[in-house]
This record gives structure tokens, C-alpha cells and sequence, in this order.
């Protein structure tokens, strides 16, 4: 009679067993997005991927930031937070290349999977890494100021970027450097860092100007480090100006060609990936390495159904 | 060599019978209900995922038919610009424009694309930038031709970049002449409004619903950042194909119920996209839980066609063991089991019949025992003619001689002997009794044959009540005598002794120093039928040994060694029981 009853047990044993297990693979991971800053038109982009991608694994997020870029203290902050909340997975955009390696290894060690979003470090290798091809985008960017040169003609360009010790700036300013060495009459008179800062920007390239007129081509490889420079360049037409960003401001600069050019990368795309990338990583796949799209938007082209998207993301 | 194959249990076989038929009616109806089910999940996923995408596009078709009903009220008042101050006009569309936060501006333009009422004071782009653009070109072709263009960066204002939908209409207006003149009407709304109206719609967890206009280009799309970032791909092929209608196609790995409706007023189409394995994910439950129920249908099946086959078969094995118990020959216990009617009627003949079988056996017993005592009493009468001969004869003998206290002795002696052979008709009597009938039987023996011989009855303490079959010495003695002693040219001894013997025997001793017997005539004197005994010689010995072995079974009986004219010892074993009384005779 015992074994009849334990016989007919068996069955809804089985129905718990299998409730209990649906509910348990329902339980969303938990991810944190630590992004170098709070504001910004690209990290704001890049929070937006990564929102539609949680509707898209039903990941939870907590977002992260300092209010300063420059803070890389506050990012450790935050990883070391992470760690003691036990989220699944860290999304990280590191503010220092070197600085981060021991709370990322200590957040690795802790069995939590880390991706790296736009820049990486050093040594800490990640679980994963999506960027874009800053070498490429340095590349095309060069290529597009020589092309507002006649051959002869002398460049003087002053590079103004926003990090100085972040692996994305650190590839594209180098980029920047090779396309200007293999080009004759181009140099590059100064490299400088904002650190995110309006004012400093400004002030960087009034320096910079009035130190030597012969500048005649700025870039200015941030949003903001964009509006200080733009601020500067006001009363000088003669200079070409290319800005990375897809601000507002930005976009008015460009049509009212005191940029000429500007260079989006797809943070949104970043930012949806990332989160992608850290579900499937959690999930034991093998995330698709692929290369975030940029584009390179002039005032001719910014209407065009291709660059529309990419450069209005944000007012969608 | 191959094995016979062991033939199933009853219970075995009524169990498989029982718990296939079941299983097969519970699998069939499982399969017709899942079958059903699903079907009719799939069915109302379809109707609810097309109610859905209807209901979308009849919220669209109301927006629209609002869009138009202003772009009427707006032409409405084109028509009244020699009427109307053109500030009283714009303040009126403006008035409309306000009211809605859908609505971003709303321009009217000669075909020159000059600007001759507006909603909005911002500056406005050249005039040759607002001719170039799409919804401008494309609803140019005749008044009241329309246009609905997809979301875009609306390009009328400087520093402003709102994402629109943009409605263009070429229209009649009346120009500062008086004249009606072509224009074309402008409405710009947010795209969000269409997007709020499409994201309304659930299909599933992640089924959406998405437009594309007459040339399978997207209108609105919910991810479209994401088709723009190459992160999702649309089939728009199929939907080409299809052009109205309900389908279900596999894209990307998964299939997708795709419904397909027209717009009311714009040249667009919406398109529902539902995931299957999320419509279907109450079937997955239900087979689940089917699954679940199925199992503890067929374990329940197989343990009641056991209960039943046990509680059928139980009886039949419970009679099997009852047979092989009479088999075995225990007729103790009832042959009777419950059970059902066919077997309960099966357990009552087998009954019948054993009963019938231990009748015919115990009358088997009791005729064996009658023929047994038949025997006994046809042994016992062997005797009396022997005996009764001899002593008559040596009486006549002794009357014969005028020996009158002989013959006294004699028949005295005799007559105590006959006592003791009637013995009020009991077969068991003491050893006293029976040493005594020896005695007696000696005496006139001794009386015969004049002092031949001399005898000596020598009885251990504590025998004399001990019971024995009577009658089993006389014979021995008589042997001796006629077969022995007789023969001798000397005084013949025969000496009686009665002793226990452990465990638990008695012994007769009957020692004489007569002729004895070779060793052929000593194997051969207790078996029946020997070819050697004549003159009824060993006649008496062997009824002695035959009636002890019947009474008291086969390990007892008598044991013989002889000598050649050494003599004999013949040996009664009978078993030592508890002492009886005499019987006492009156003398």
C-alpha cells in the first residue's frame, strides 16, 4: 500500500519539480552598466541600447556613472559595488587603462562576467570587448580633412581629445598621428586633453590658436571637448573642424558650417550589444565579435536617410 | 539446448491485458485532446494576433481620419484668406495645433514653396531646401492628392530637428487676388504618436506590429535603431509576397505568425508579427501538465490492473496451494477460498472432492486396520490347534498311564493357560501374564516329554506389568522344544529371561541348548514361504515376528543366532510402554 501510494507520488513530485525549475530559469539576470560619465549625448545613446536590449534578454540593469569622465576612482567604486551586490555581469566603459585592472580581475575572480563597452585596458583582458575601429575611424577621419586641402597645402592640426589614458582615444589619436606622418605638409602641432571639460577645451584650443596661427584644422574627439572648441572658433572660419558627438549643438555647428564634419560612432549599438554580449556570455555562449558602425556626417549628407539615423538617434 | 519457454502467471497476463488496453484508450484520447488543443490554441492565437493588428490599424485609421479632418478644416480656411486676415487664420490652426501635442506645425505653401500660413514662428529653411524634399514632391499631381511619408527629421525649421511623420496635401487656397490658387497643406506629426498607438499592441512577449508603405519600404518600425544598426533584420520579402493576409513563415529560427492589413487613408500597410513558440507557450503548459497527467494516469492503470489481476488470480493461487498441500497429503485444512464466483464454485467441488478422498482414505484405514487385526487373530488361532493337540495328547498319554496327578497337573495347568489366553478378549496383556501362560504351557510341556528338559523363567524387577501383545513366547518355547530339545540325548535347558533394554525396549530371551540350526536355516526361518521349512517347522517363530512387526512396526520382532548342536537364542524385542493391570481372572 506504501509503495502503490509513493508509486502515485512519483507524478505530482514530477509537476512541483518542474514549477519549481521554471520559476527558477524565469529568474532574470541581474546586470550593471557603468558608463565614464552621467550626462553626454554618446553615453546616453549607449544607456538607450542598452534599455531596448533588456526588453529584448529580460536582463535587469542598474546603471552607474560618475559625474565627472575624468573619475576613474568613482568607477571603482562602482565595480567594487557590483561586487558586493553579486550582479551577474558588469558592463564597463573604463575612464583609465590601467587603474581598473584590479577591481575588473577582482570582479572576474568573483565569477562575475565582465564586458568592456567602447574602451578596455591594458592588461585585464575582459570577457568581452565591443568597440568600434578607432584605428578606421582615425583613418577615415584623416582622410576626410586632407580632402578639404588642396595637395600643397600646409596642414597644422591640433587634436584635442577628451581621455588621455583610455584605449579607444589612445587608437584613434594614434590613428590620427599615422595618416598625418604619411601625408606630406600635414603635421599634428599639439595633442591636448580636455577631460570631458567645456572650458577646458575652450581654453585648450584659444591657447593653442594664439600660440600658433598656423592651426588650421582642429579635432576635437569628444561632444563636449566639441562645444569648447566651437565656442573658440567662432570668429575664424578659416579653421576646418572635425568633432566627434551628435549633440544638438553639434548638429546646429554643422549646418551652420562651423563644423565640418562630424563623426558619430554608434553608441547605441554599443550599448544594446553589450548587454547582449554579457546575457549570452552568462547563458555559457560565445558572443559574435563584430565592430560598432560610425559614420562620418557632413552638412551635405546629415539628411540622408542613412546618416538621419544615426546622427538624430537620440531624438527619436 | 533451448529452454522451454516458462508459460506467464494469470496475473501477469491479466495485468499486461488490463493495463495495455487501458493505456491505449488513454494515449488515443490524449492524442485526439492535444490534437484538438492545439489546434484550437493555434486557432485563437491567429483570431486574437489578426483582432490586434485590426484594432491598430482602426486606432491608425481614426488618427488618420483626424489628420484629415483637420487638413479639411485647415483647406477650409485657405479658402478664406479674402475673407480672413491671415493672423485670425494662423491663430485659429494654431489654436488646433496647441491643443495636441501630436502635432508639431502646420504649414500651408504656395507651389513655389513660399510660405503663406504657419503654426510656428521659427525660422525657416530655404525655400529651394523645403521643394527638394519628399512629402512635397510626391503629393504635387492634383488637388486633394495626398501624402502620409514615413518618420523623418523634419527639415522646415532651422536648429529644430524633431522626428515627424509628415501629411502633405495639394490643396486650393485663395490668393491675395481673390483667386483660388494651388498649394500644397503641410501637417507634421510627432512619430511618437504612431509609435505610442503600434507599441499599445502586444503580440506575445516580443511580437510587434510595424507599417510599410506601398513600395515595401518601413514606415514606422518599433526597432527600428536597431534594423538601423543592423542589430534586427525585418523580412519584408514575404510580406511583399503576401500582401494581405495571414501566413506563417520561419525567419531568423523562429517561426512567426505574420498578418498583414491596409491602412485606411495612407498607401501603408500594417503588419503583425507573433512569435509562434510565445502563442503557443500555453500549449507547452498544457503538454507539460498532460504529460504529467498521463504518467500518473498510466502508473495508476498498470497498479490497478495488478490490484485487479492479484485480487482475481489471488483465489486461484490460494487453491493452487491447497492443492499441493493435499498434494502433499495434508487434508487438515479446508479446501475452501473466497474470491469470485467461478472460482469460489471451482474451491467447493475441489472440497467435495478431497473430502470425498479423506472419506475413502480413513475407510481405507479403517479396513486396513480390521484386515490387520484379521491377521493378528488368524496368527493367534495357529496357535490354539498346535498347542491343543500336544496337550490333549500328552493327557490321554497320562490317563492312558493311570497317572491321575498328572493329568490333574496337566489339565490344571492347561486350564490356567486357556485363562490366560482368553484373557477376557484383550490382545495386550502384562509380561507377567504372559510368563505365567509360559510357564503353564512349560509345565505341561516338561509333564510330555517326562523331564527331557528343565526350564528356568527369570523376569528383571519392574517388568512384570509392562503390556505385550500376548501369546509371543509360547510359540518361541514351543519351537524350541519340538525343533530343539527334543532331539537331545541329554537333559535339555531352556532358560527365559525378560529384561529392559535401553532406549526404551524389552527383551525376551529365550535360550536353549538344543540342535540349532545351520546358517541357511537360520537366514531362512523368519522369511515367508521358504522352500527349506517343512513339517511346519519355523511356522510359529515367524507368526511371532510377523504379528510383533504389525503391532508394533518394523524395528521390532525377533532376532535369532543358533549353533549347531550348541543350541538356539531367539530374542523378542517389543517396546517399553507404560505398565498395565493385570487381568484379574477368577481361578
Amino acid at each position: 500500500m506504501k509503495r502503490t501510494i509513493l508509486l502515485l507520488l512519483i507524478p505530482l513530485l514530477l509537476l512541483s519539480g518542474c514549477s519549481r525549475n521554471q520559476q527558477d530559469t524565469n529568474t532574470p539576470y541581474r546586470i550593471a552598466v557603468i558608463t565614464m560619465m552621467q550626462g553626454g549625448e554618446f553615453w546616453g545613446a549607449l544607456k538607450n541600447g542598452a534599455r531596448s536590449a533588456r526588453l529584448a534578454t529580460g536582463a535587469v540593469l542598474e546603471f552607474f556613472a560618475p559625474v565627472n569622465e575624468s573619475d576613474y576612482s568613482g568607477q571603482i567604486a562602482f565595480v567594487e559595488e557590483a561586487i558586493a551586490q553579486e550582479f551577474d555581469a558588469i558592463i564597463l566603459s573604463p575612464s583609465h587603462h590601467t587603474q581598473l585592472e584590479h577591481v575588473v580581475g577582482k570582479a572576474r575572480s568573483a565569477g562575475i562576467k565582465v564586458v568592456f563597452a567602447d574602451t578596455g585596458l591594458l592588461q585585464e583582458e575582459p570577457d568581452f570587448l565591443i568597440t568600434a575601429d578607432y584605428q578606421m575611424i582615425g583613418k577615415h577621419v584623416a582622410e576626410h580633412a586632407f580632402s578639404h586641402f588642396s595637395e600643397d597645402e600646409p596642414i597644422n592640426a591640433l587634436i584635442i581629445g577628451s581621455l588621455p589614458n583610455t584605449t579607444s582615444m589612445t587608437a584613434l589619436i594614434g590613428s590620427l598621428e599615422t595618416a598625418f606622418h604619411q601625408r606630406e605638409n600635414a603635421r599634428i602641432n599639439s595633442v591636448a586633453y580636455s577631460f570631458s571639460s567645456e572650458v577646458l577645451a575652450h581654453d585648450t584650443a584659444v591657447r593653442a590658436i594664439k600660440a600658433d596661427p598656423s592651426i588650421n584644422l582642429i579635432f576635437a574627439l569628444e561632444e563636449y571637448t566639441a562645444h569648447g572648441v566651437a565656442a573658440a572658433l567662432s570668429p575664424d572660419p578659416k579653421i576646418h573642424f572635425i568633432a566627434f558627438g551628435n549633440t544638438q549643438h553639434e548638429i546646429q555647428l554643422l549646418e551652420a558650417e562651423v563644423i565640418d564634419a562630424l563623426v558619430v560612432v554608434n553608441s547605441f549599438n554599443l550599448g544594446y550589444r553589450s548587454v547582449l554580449a554579457a546575457v549570452e556570455l552568462l547563458e555559457g555562449k560565445r558572443p559574435v565579435q563584430k565592430l560598432v558602425d560610425f559614420a562620418l556626417v557632413t552638412k551635405e549628407s546629415m539628411f540622408s536617410e542613412e546618416h538621419q539615423h544615426i546622427l538624430f538617434q537620440t531624438f527619436q | 539446448m533451448k529452454r522451454k519457454k516458462q508459460p506467464y502467471s494469470i496475473m501477469t497476463l491479466l495485468t499486461f491485458a488490463i493495463a495495455v488496453v487501458s493505456i491505449s484508450f488513454t494515449l488515443l484520447i490524449s492524442a485526439i485532446l492535444y490534437s484538438q488543443f492545439s489546434s484550437r490554441i493555434k486557432e485563437n492565437a491567429t483570431v486574437s494576433t489578426r483582432e490586434i493588428v485590426r484594432q491598430v490599424n482602426a486606432n491608425l485609421s481614426y488618427y488618420t481620419n483626424d489628420i484629415l479632418t483637420i487638413a479639411t478644416y485647415a483647406r477650409d480656411l485657405a479658402k478664406q484668406t479674402n475673407i480672413l486676415p491671415r493672423e485670425e487664420i494662423e491663430n485659429r490652426l494654431r489654436s488646433i495645433v496647441d491643443s495636441r501635442q501630436d502635432i508639431v506645425c502646420l504649414v500651408l505653401f504656395d507651389l513655389g514653396g513660399e510660405t503663406l500660413l504657419s503654426t510656428s514662428d521659427a525660422p525657416r529653411r530655404p525655400t529651394e531646401e523645403i521643394l527638394g524634399q519628399t512629402w512635397f514632391t510626391r503629393a504635387i499631381g492634383g488637388e486633394g492628392n495626398f501624402y502620409f511619408t514615413g518618420p523623418h527629421v523634419q527639415q522646415l525649421f532651422t536648429s529644430s530637428y524633431p522626428w515627424v511623420i509628415t501629411y502633405s496635401q495639394q490643396i486650393s487656397y485663395t490668393n491675395k487676388q481673390g483667386e483660388l490658387s494651388q498649394g500644397l497643406l503641410l501637417i507634421d506629426m510627432n512619430s511618437w504618436a504612431v509609435s505610442e498607438l503600434c507599441q499599445s499592441a502586444k503580440l506575445g512577449s516580443s511580437g510587434y506590429v510595424y507599417f510599410i508603405d506601398n513600395n515595401g519600404k518601413i514606415v514606422y518600425h518599433p526597432y527600428q535603431q536597431l534594423i538601423n544598426s543592423n542589430l534586427f533584420n525585418e523580412d519584408i520579402e514575404s510580406v511583399q509576397e503576401h500582401i494581405f493576409g495571414t501566413f506563417t513563415n520561419t525567419f531568423e529560427g523562429r517561426e512567426r505568425l505574420v498578418i498583414i492589413d491596409t491602412v485606411n487613408n495612407a498607401r501603408w500597410r500594417i503588419v503583425g508579427v507573433a512569435y509562434m513558440d510565445e502563442l503557443m507557450a500555453g500549449l507547452d503548459q498544457y503538454t507539460t501538465v498532460m504529460l504529467i497527467i498521463l504518467a500518473f494516469c498510466i502508473i495508476t492503470t498498470i497498479l490497478i490492473a495488478r490490484t485487479v489481476s492479484a485480487y482475481i488470480s489471488r483465489p486461484i493461487k490460494e487453491l493452487e496451494r491447497l492443492m499441493n498441500s493435499v498434494e502433499r497429503g495434508d487434508f487438515s485444512s479446508p479446501p475452501t477460498v473466497g474470491g469470485n464466483q467461478e472460482v469460489a464454485a471451482l474451491s467447493q467441488t475441489f472440497a467435495a472432492m478431497v473430502q470425498r478422498i479423506r472419506q475413502l482414505m480413513d475407510d481405507i484405514v479403517k479396513s486396513q486396520e480390521m484386515k490387520r487385526k484379521f491377521e493378528l487373530d488368524a496368527l493367534q488361532a495357529k496357535i490354539n490347534p498346535h498347542f491343543l493337540y500336544n496337550t490333549l495328547d500328552s493327557v490321554v498319554w497320562m490317563a492312558e498311564q493311570n497317572d491321575t496327578s498328572g493329568v490333574i497337573t496337566m489339565v490344571t495347568a492347561l486350564a490356567r493357560l486357556f485363562r490366560i489366553s482368553i484373557s477376557k478378549g484383550r490382545d495386550i496383556i502384562t509380561l507377567g501374564e504372559e510368563l505365567e501362560h509360559v510357564r503353564n504351557y512349560l509345565i505341561i510341556q516338561q509333564i510330555r516329554y517326562r523331564d527331557k528338559f528343565q526350564f528356568s523363567i527369570d523376569m528383571e524387577p519392574g517388568v512384570e506389568n509392562l503390556p505385550t501383545i500376548k501369546l509371543i513366547v509360547q510359540p518361541i518355547v514351543e519351537n524350541a522344544i519340538y525343533h530343539g530339545i527334543k532331539y537331545l540325548q541329554e537333559m535339555g535347558h531352556l532358560d527365559i529371561k525378560v529384561f529392559k533394554k535401553k532406549p526404551g525396549a524389552v527383551i525376551i530371551e529365550i535360550r536353549d541348548n538344543g540342535v540349532g540350526m545351520d546358517e541357511q536355516r537360520l537366514n531362512t526361518i523368519l522369511t515367508m514361504s521358504s522352500p527349506s521349512q517343512k513339517n511346519g517347522e519355523g511356522i510359529g517363530v515367524r507368526n511371532v515376528h510377523q504379528r510383533i512387526q504389525l503391532y508394533y512396526g518394523s524395528d521390532y520382532g525377533l532376532e535369532i543366532s543358533s549353533e549347531l548342536d550348541m543350541g538356539t537364542l531367539v530374542r523378542l524385542v517389543i517396546p517399553e510402554q507404560d505398565p498395565i493391570q493385570p487381568i484379574k481372572v477368577a481361578h
